[in-house]
C-alpha cells in the first residue's frame, strides 16, 4: 500500500522517528519486518510489533474497500441511500404539525437538538419522544427502546407515567376503531410497566461523566439492539458553569459530536439534544442565541428552535438537511406535547389545560 | 528522504549498503550530496559504480522542470469547468468549478452548504452524466432531498412536453443520476485519508466500473473532522490537517478533479465578527472560499435565500455578491 506514514493513526512521537529515519510508505514499514524497524527507531521489539499491526489493519481496511468489500463500510451509492431512507421509520411527537415540518418525525440516525428558554418544553418533548420510539410498528412507530442520559436532574417518572398512559390509551382507541389481528398481540406488550421498563436511565453530574458515559454508550448498544433513540437532557448545562479553558471546551464539545454521530450512524438511532439559550448584545440590539457557541451549530443536523409569542409556544425549525425552514404552534397538555387545538373543538377532555407543572407566563412577567 | 535499500536501482547490493551506512550515509539524499571520489576512497568501492547508482537514483527521485508553455498547453486540454447547478453561484465562480482545484464553502449553521453541495451532485451526476464521491462526516447528507432536486432539475428541462414517456424517461434519468452519486460516511480524520488513499488506488489503477468518469470530490465538512484535533500544546492536529490538504490538492492536480470542501464559521469572542474556522494555516489551502450567508441574520424570520460572496479567488475580484435561492 502507498499510504503515507503521515497518515496512519500511530502515536506521535512514534511518527516523528520514523520520519526522522526516512520511512515514507506503509509499505516499506511492512517490509523491514519487526526486528529492522526496532533496531532503525531503537524502540523495543514489543512497541514495534504493536506498530505494524496497526498499520496492517489500516492496510487491510483499505484493501478490503478497494476490492469492493462490504461489513463495516459506511459506503454505498445515493440510490441505496435513498432506499433506506424511504424505508426508516420516523419517531412521531403526537403533534402532527411538528410532524410535518420535520418531515415525519423525529429522523433516525441523524442528531437532532433542540434549544429553548427554560420552560418552554424542551424536557417534555424528550420525554415524549421516549414514550413513542416504544409504540408497535403496526401503529406507525418504530418498536425500539430509549436511553435517557440527565445532566440536569429534570426527568420526573410520574410525568413520564402519565405520557405513558396517554399514548397506551391512544392506541387502544386505535386498535378499536381498526379492529386487526397484530393490533391485539401488540397491545400486550406495549403496557406502562413495559414502556417504563424500556427507557434505561443514566445521571450524570459534571462533564467527565458526560463524556465517560457517551465513550461507553456503542458498548452498551451492542447489548442492548432494540434501542432507536438516545437523549441528552441537557448537554448545555455540564460544559457552561465552571470552565475555564473555552478552547479546551470547543475541543471536547467537537469530539463529543463526531462520537454521537457515529453512534446514531451505527447503531440506526435518532440522537436527541436539548440545549439552553443564551444572549448575544450586539450593537443596537440584543438577540437569544444557542448556547455553546458558534461551532457546536454545526454538531447537530437539524435543530428546533423553541421560544414564545405572548403565551404561545412556537417551535422553527431552523436548520434541516431536507426540509424548508418553517414555524408552528404546539401545546403541552396533560397527555404530554400536542398540537394546538382550534378553540372550535372543545370536545377533547383535557386538551387545552396547559400543563399544570409550569407557571403559567402572564404579560409583566415576560421580557 | 527515502532510505537507501538494496533492489532500489540495479548496482546498489546489500553490501555497498551497510559500508555506506557505516559511514553515515543512510538515505537517498546523503548519498546524492556527497563526494563521490571521498566515499570511493573511505569504503573503498569502485567509483564507476557509485557514479551509476547516483545517475539512476537522481533520475528516480528527483523532479523534472516543465515548460511554461507545455504547462499552459497541458492545463487547456486537462481543465474543464464544471455547472454548480445554480447560474448566479456560476458566475460568482467564473463559471463554474474548475478541476485541478480545490474549492471551499464557508458559512453559519443553517446557511446552506450542504445544500449547494447536493446541488452540484445533482448538477454533475444529472446535467453532465459524470461520477461523484461525496464524503459525508457531519450525517448531513439527506438521499431524498437529492432525489428532490433532481426533479426539480429534470422538470426545468423537460417543460415543454408533458407526455407520459417523457415523464417514464425522466424517473430513469434520476435513478441513474443517483447511481452516480457515491456516498462515503467517514467519521474522523484517519478514516478521510483512508478514503482519499482507496481513491487515488482506484483511480490509478484505472478501474473504470466502479469510478466511472469521477470528476467531483465533496467534502462536507472538513472541519468536523479536524477541530477535535486542533488547540492544546500538541501540534499533531496541524500536522494532520497538512497531510490532508496535501492529498486533497496532489489528487485534484494528478486526476483533474474538482474538489469542493465546507467549512464552519467561528467568532473570536461573543460579540466579534465571523471568521472562517481552522485558522489561518488552512486559508491557503482552497484556491477559491465561498461564504455563504442568511439575509436576516436572526432565527425569527425564515426564508430559503441565501448571499454568497466571494473571499477569495485567483481570477475573481473578491467581494462580489450574489443571491442564492435553496428552496
Amino acid at each position: 500500500m502507498q499510504r503515507e506514514v503521515g497518515t496512519l493513526p500511530l502515536a506521535p512521537a512514534l511518527r516523528a522517528r520514523l520520519a526522522a529515519a526516512g520511512f515514507q510508505t506503509a509499505q516499506e514499514l511492512l517490509d523491514t519486518g519487526p526486528c529492522g524497524l526496532s533496531k532503525e527507531i531503537g524502540i523495543s521489539r514489543e512497541e514495534a510489533l504493536e506498530a505494524l499491526q496497526v498499520v496492517r489493519q489500516e492496510c487491510q481496511g483499505d484493501a478490503a474497500r478497494t476490492a469492493g468489500g462490504s461489513g463495516a463500510t459506511r459506503k454505498c451509492t445515493a440510490l441505496e441511500l435513498l432506499e433506506e431512507e424511504q424505508s426508516q421509520g420516523f419517531i412521531i411527537t403526537f403533534c402532527s404539525a411538528l410532524d410535518n415540518i420535520l418531515g415525519g418525525g423525529v429522523q433516525l440516525t441523524k442528531i437532532t437538538e433542540i434549544c429553548g428558554a427554560p420552560g418552554v418544553g424542551k424536557t417534555q418533548l424528550c420525554m415524549q419522544l421516549a414514550v413513542d420510539v416504544q409504540i408497535p410498528e403496526c401503529f406507525g412507530g418504530v418498536a425500539g427502546e430509549a436511553v435517557f442520559i440527565d445532566t440536569e436532574g429534570s426527568f420526573m417518572v410520574d410525568r413520564v407515567v402519565d405520557i405513558a398512559a396517554a399514548c397506551v390509551q391512544h392506541c387502544h382507541l386505535i386498535a378499536e376503531a381498526q379492529q386487526e389481528e397484530d393490533h391485539g398481540e401488540a397491545l400486550e406488550t406495549f403496557s406502562l410497566e413495559n414502556i417504563l421498563s424500556h427507557i434505561y436511565y443514566f445521571r450524570c453530574r459534571d462533564y467527565t461523566e458526560l463524556l465517560a458515559q457517551v465513550y461507553l454508550l456503542p458498548e452498551f448498544l451492542s447489548e442492548h439492539s432494540k434501542v432507536r433513540l438516545v437523549v441528552i437532557d441537557g448537554i448545555a448545562f455540564p460544559f457552561r458553569h465552571d470552565f475555564e479553558d473555552l478552547a479546551l471546551r470547543t475541543r471536547l464539545l467537537n469530539g463529543l459530536a463526531q462520537q454521537l454521530i457515529i453512534i446514531a450512524n451505527d447503531h440506526r438511532a435518532a440522537v436527541v439534544l436539548t440545549n439552553q439559550m443564551t444572549t448575544r448584545i450586539g450593537q443596537s440590539q440584543s438577540t437569544l442565541v444557542p448556547a455553546l457557541g458558534e461551532s457546536w451549530g454545526h454538531a447537530a443536523t437539524v435543530r428546533l428552535i423553541f421560544h414564545w409569542d405572548n403565551s404561545q409556544r412556537l417551535a422553527t425549525l431552523y436548520k434541516s438537511p431536507s426540509q424548508k425552514e418553517a414555524t408552528i404552534a404546539y401545546e403541552i397538555t396533560s397527555h404530554g406535547f400536542r398540537d394546538v387545538q382550534p378553540p372550535a373543538v372543545t370536545a377533547s377532555a383535557g386538551g387545552t389545560e396547559l400543563n399544570p407543572r409550569k407557571r403559567p407566563r402572564t404579560e409583566g412577567e415576560k421580557q | 528522504m527515502v532510505v537507501l535499500r538494496a533492489g532500489l536501482c540495479p548496482g546498489l547490493t546489500e553490501d555497498m549498503i551497510q559500508l555506506l551506512r557505516a559511514k553515515g550515509i543512510r538515505t537517498v539524499v546523503d548519498f546524492v550530496s556527497s563526494d563521490l571520489e571521498d566515499i570511493a576512497q573511505k569504503c573503498s568501492l569502485s567509483y564507476k559504480a557509485l557514479v551509476a547508482v547516483r545517475r539512476v537514483l537522481l533520475a528516480q527521485f528527483s523532479a523534472f522542470p516543465a515548460n511554461g508553455a507545455d504547462l499552459y498547453e497541458e492545463l487547456k486540454s486537462s481543465t474543464a469547468i464544471l455547472p454548480t447547478g445554480s447560474p448566479s453561484l456560476d458566475q460568482l465562480l467564473d463559471s463554474g468549478l474548475y478541476t485541478g482545484e480545490v474549492t471551499e464553502l464557508m458559512g453559519a449553521p443553517g446557511s446552506g452548504k450542504t445544500q449547494v453541495c447536493l446541488g452540484i451532485a445533482a448538477s454533475v451526476s444529472l446535467g453532465l452524466k459524470q461520477h461523484i464521491l461525496f464524503l459525508d462526516s457531519t450525517g448531513g447528507f439527506s438521499a431524498s432531498r437529492l432525489y428532490q432536486i433532481l426533479q426539480a432539475q429534470t422538470e426545468d428541462e423537460e417543460e415543454q412536453a408533458r407526455s407520459p414517456g417523457e415523464t417514464e424517461a425522466g424517473f430513469v434519468l434520476q435513478l441513474e443520476a443517483l447511481q452516480r452519486v457515491q456516498v462515503e460516511r467517514v467519521f474522523n480524520i484517519y478514516e478521510v485519508l483512508g478514503a482519499l488513499q482507496e481513491l487515488r488506488d482506484r483511480l490509478s489503477q484505472q478501474v473504470v466500473s466502479s469510478v466511472g468518469s469521477l470528476k467531483v470530490v465533496v467534502l462536507d465538512s472538513v472541519s468536523a473532522v479536524i477541530s477535535p484535533l486542533l488547540g492544546g500544546r500538541q501540534s499533531e492536529g496541524l500536522a494532520l490537517m497538512m497531510q490532508l490538504s496535501r492529498e486533497l490538492k496532489t489528487l485534484a492536480r494528478e486526476f483533474s478533479l474538482a474538489v469542493v470542501v465546507t467549512n464552519q464559521v467561528t467568532r473570536d469572542s461573543s460579540s466579534g465578527p465571523l471568521k472562517p474556522a481552522l485558522g489561518r494555516s488552512w486559508s491557503f489551502v482552497p484556491s477559491t472560499r465561498v461564504l455563504l450567508e442568511s439575509r436576516e441574520g436572526t432565527w425569527q424570520k425564515p426564508s430559503t435565500q441565501r448571499a454568497a460572496s466571494l473571499a477569495k479567488s485567483p481570477r475573481q475580484p473578491t467581494g462580489i455578491q450574489v443571491e442564492l435561492d435553496i428552496g
